[in-house]
């Protein structure tokens, strides 16, 4: 056989033999970062060419996030609807490590979108009521999608389920589901201490008092007095309204330990 | 510069034997002969010249005895030791032609770091790098850019990194291309210094004249095969011919003259008058600035 | 006459000389400083008003010069320090010593390493002072956003410019093999930057055609797979915070599978270049 081709068949096979075991080492790894990557399927209506393209370019994927996100600014500042639509969902499948971009996609959507497309249909005053309500509730609906989205790549993020709950509260009027998204942002660590109490808020909204003060007792002893943003002095406040509220016993009444 | 050892006796500084280099050609492979069955060998302590026109094989020649090259049939060796190994090298020095190196090193650093490689060290390598630049008369120039040197300077550099290991062997691959006449002078010198020192030299050149003048032994190369081989003498001497130069003779002098040689059975062939070579000429007005 | 043996001590001499040559040239200069140019003037692109997140985008820039500018520099620099000799006939000065073909081709190869080196700890430093002082003057202004102290972890800076170095040798492993056999510098240069774009889409292309339904197809995928490494993997650190910082595991799994590829790039490289007729 000819030397030229006995070089290249020993050099295409060791270097399989080498990427083999290579692989074989980075197999693990490799597994728990694509589980933290973007799907290659891009949602639909995005360019999937150039979504994916930017989205594989390695180490540009930060700097095309950010250049998609800048053009997104630009849409927003513009009230371009599609291209905004559009951009809230790429830049995240570019780049989803940043809770950022899905922070404050999810607000545009819910936020931003719905207004813009009243406006597109001809405007509030034009536009009957039911129809507002059914475009917002579309909406919220579809930034709830976007937020669970996000939450599959990030899980433990306090901030993604506290905006979840609130487009739940606000543009939805779904106390009980709110009620349930901040306690899961409460439980989760590193949550700030509002989603607590909001939870404990949400209870009373719905008449569970009970449990709301059950949960603000359970919470209490663990609040720094020291840290203001903890309040410690206000749930202890809202506990007492509570079991005014309640009728509970001054014998049964909770006793913080000082 | 030190005496270099004496070679085994029997042992030739370069021998090739039925040496043949084919090279493969564009994508089919055609193959085309550069050396052709050549076999010669370089005694040590000669200045051996490979002379020919382009493209006849004397740098490829090179290239198999310094193992840069694999022969396609035949042996090299280099003082006995096949070209191929990397010991075969340990006694060579080797000077491209049209050097290009290291644009960014300086003559000095090239040179050090030529002799690093050849296994020198600490002050021998400091003495040896400053002793071979000025012995190609770049002493001044040393510290300065390669990327700054004329082609010349390029040229000495090149033989002054091939001699700092002090070599028993020292190839020359066109040493004086594109150097100017004085400078091909000194590279004569050069040559002729080195061969006093007992050293072999491997030269190729387009300078037939200085050539001549320097050399013990030639082979000429034509289209890759060894068209003539031999010694100086055995080569240009004619044999059984002298030439007499006398001061001026008047008409009737040389006619007396000629009359003397034919009364004993000689005739006189040819009567010129001598003329200075346009070379010295040059040299004699001419003053390198870069003269070491 | 006895045998030379094979010399770390020349391969550390070429590398040296290599890397002497390299960070001498204009090319070095011009690309580091294309570098240091985005990463430092990007703290003054004043339109990128990111708020908080401004540093992520500060970071994007500095990883983002790393790999665009060390991906363009160590194939250049490769293809410019192995063929450029050959076509200078430089290599025939230094094999015509008693020097092994394999010494110069470690020799070389590590002193293209030493380059990227040199390039990578010159950014991340850049990047790491421009990061510190842009988070400090934003903990200024946004107290209530840097409350818990600094965000940028600085140890994963770090990790980040290992891996991209990493990444670096192995594409010069790469170019080094293509190198070896390159009758031009020119065509060095072009299928290093090939090389170069099948690693950056290696795991696309592998799953593209591993969801194919024909076998030849899928042969094809995993050939690119085995053959071409797995540039994104190298992207692992590239997070800015401190839990973003993967396992130490995963780091050395993937210095591991880097150093792996370079190997065989380079052992190639000296396979291939063993017998080449110069």
């Amino acid at each position: 056989m000819n030397s030229r081709i006995i070089a290249f068949v020993t050099i295409v096979g060791v270097q399989a033999l080498a990427g083999a075991l290579a692989n074989r080492i980075a197999a693990p790894t490799w597994a728990a970062q694509r589980a933290r990557e973007p799907a290659l399927e891009l949602p639909a209506g995005v360019a999937a060419g150039q979504g994916a393209t930017l989205a594989m370019l390695g180490g540009f994927r930060g700097l095309a996030a950010d250049a998609a996100w800048l053009e997104l600014q630009a849409a927003w500042e513009t009230r371009d609807l599609a291209a905004t639509d559009t951009l809230v969902r790429l830049v995240p499948a570019i780049d989803p490590r940043p809770v950022y971009f899905w922070l404050n996609g999810a607000r545009i959507v819910a936020n931003d979108l719905p207004a813009w497309r009243i406006e597109a249909e001809g405007g509030y005053a034009a536009v009957p009521a039911a129809r507002h309500e059914e475009i917002e509730r579309e909406q919220a609906r579809l930034a709830l999608a976007q937020l669970d989205r996000a939450l599959a790549f990030h899980p433990h993020n306090a901030e993604l389920r506290i905006e979840r709950a609130n487009i739940e509260l606000v543009r939805l009027g779904d106390t009980a589901a709110a009620a349930e998204d901040y306690r899961r942002a409460a439980e989760q660590p590193g949550a700030p201490y509002y989603a607590a109490r909001l939870h404990a808020e949400m209870l009373r909204r719905l008449g569970r008092r009970a449990e709301a003060l059950a949960w603000l007792v359970q919470i209490h002893p663990a609040l720094p007095r020291d840290e203001p943003a903890a309040e410690a002095e206000l749930v202890l406040a809202r506990i007492r309204a509570l079991e005014r509220e309640l009728g509970v016993p001054a014998e049964r009444s909770y006793r913080p330990a000082r | 510069m030190n005496t270099p050892a004496v070679a085994p006796v029997g042992v030739a500084a370069i021998e090739l034997r039925g040496v043949v280099k084919d090279f493969a050609v564009g994508l089919r492979g055609v193959k085309v002969r550069a050396v052709d069955a050549v076999t010669l060998r370089v005694e040590p302590g000669q200045v051996y010249s490979l002379l020919g026109p382009n493209g006849s094989g004397k740098s490829t020649t090179i290239k198999l005895v310094l193992g840069l090259l694999e022969p396609t049939a035949g042996t090299c060796a280099i003082f006995g030791v096949p070209s191929g190994r990397v010991e075969a090298r340990r006694e060579v020095g080797y000077a491209p032609e049209s050097p290009a190196f290291y644009r960014y090193l300086t003559g000095r650093e090239l040179v050090r770091f030529c002799g690093k490689l050849c296994g020198l060290g600490g002050r021998e390598l400091e003495r040896r790098t400053s002793d071979v630049l000025a012995s190609v008369g770049l002493a001044e120039a040393a510290d300065r850019k390669l990327g700054l040197y004329s082609k010349g300077m390029l040229q000495r550099v090149g033989v002054a990194q091939a001699l700092v290991h002090d070599p028993r062997l020292l190839i020359l691959d066109e040493p004086t291309a594109g150097v100017d006449p004085a400078g091909a002078a000194e590279m004569g010198e050069l040559i002729l210094k080195l061969k006093a020192q007992g050293r072999t030299v491997l030269v190729t050149s387009h300078l037939l004249g200085q050539i001549e003048e320097v050399c013990d032994r030639v082979a000429i190369l034509d289209r890759g095969r060894l068209a003539l081989e031999g010694t100086m003498d055995e080569l240009l001497g004619r044999a059984g011919r002298q030439s007499l130069v006398v001061e001026s003779l008047s008409p009737a002098q040389l006619e007396e003259l000629r009359a003397w040689l034919a009364a004993r059975g000689r005739a006189l062939e040819a009567v010129e008058t001598p003329r200075a070579r346009l070379e010295q000429l040059y040299l004699a007005r001419v003053k390198r600035k870069d003269a070491p | 006459m006895s045998g030379v043996p094979f010399s770390p001590r020349r391969v550390g001499l070429i590398a040296q000389n290599t890397l002497r040559d390299a960070a001498r040239q204009k090319l070095f200069h011009f690309f580091l400083l294309l570098a240091l140019a985005l990463v430092v003037g990007a703290r003054w692109l004043r339109d990128f008003n990111f708020g908080a997140p401004e540093l992520k985008f500060l970071a994007d820039c500095g990883f983002g010069a790393m790999a665009l500018f060390g991906a363009a520099l160590m194939i250049t620099a490769t293809a410019q320090l192995f063929c450029g000799e050959s076509e200078s006939r430089t290599v025939e000065t230094v094999l015509a010593k008693p020097v092994w073909r394999a010494e110069f081709v470690l020799g070389k190869f590590l002193g293209a390493i030493a380059v990227a080196a040199i390039f990578c700890v010159t950014l991340t430093v850049a990047l790491a002072a421009v990061l510190w002082w842009r988070e400090g003057e934003l903990a200024r202004d946004y107290p209530e956003a840097f409350a818990a102290g600094r965000q940028v972890s600085y140890a994963n800076l770090w990790l980040a410019g290992w891996l991209h170095w990493l990444r670096l040798v192995v594409l010069g492993g790469l170019v080094l093999l293509v190198a070896s056999y390159a009758r031009t510098q020119l065509f060095a240069v072009a299928m290093g930057f090939l090389v170069w774009a099948i690693c950056q889409f290696q795991a696309l292309a592998h799953d593209a055609y591993a969801r194919s339904s024909s076998a030849a197809a899928r042969a094809v995928g995993a050939g690119i797979a085995v053959l071409f490494p797995n540039f994104q993997l190298f992207t692992l650190a590239d997070g800015l915070a401190a839990a973003d910082a993967p396992p130490v595991l995963a780091v050395v799994r993937v210095t591991a599978y880097a150093l792996l590829y370079a190997a065989a790039g380079a052992a190639l490289a000296i396979f291939s270049f063993r017998r080449r007729e110069l």
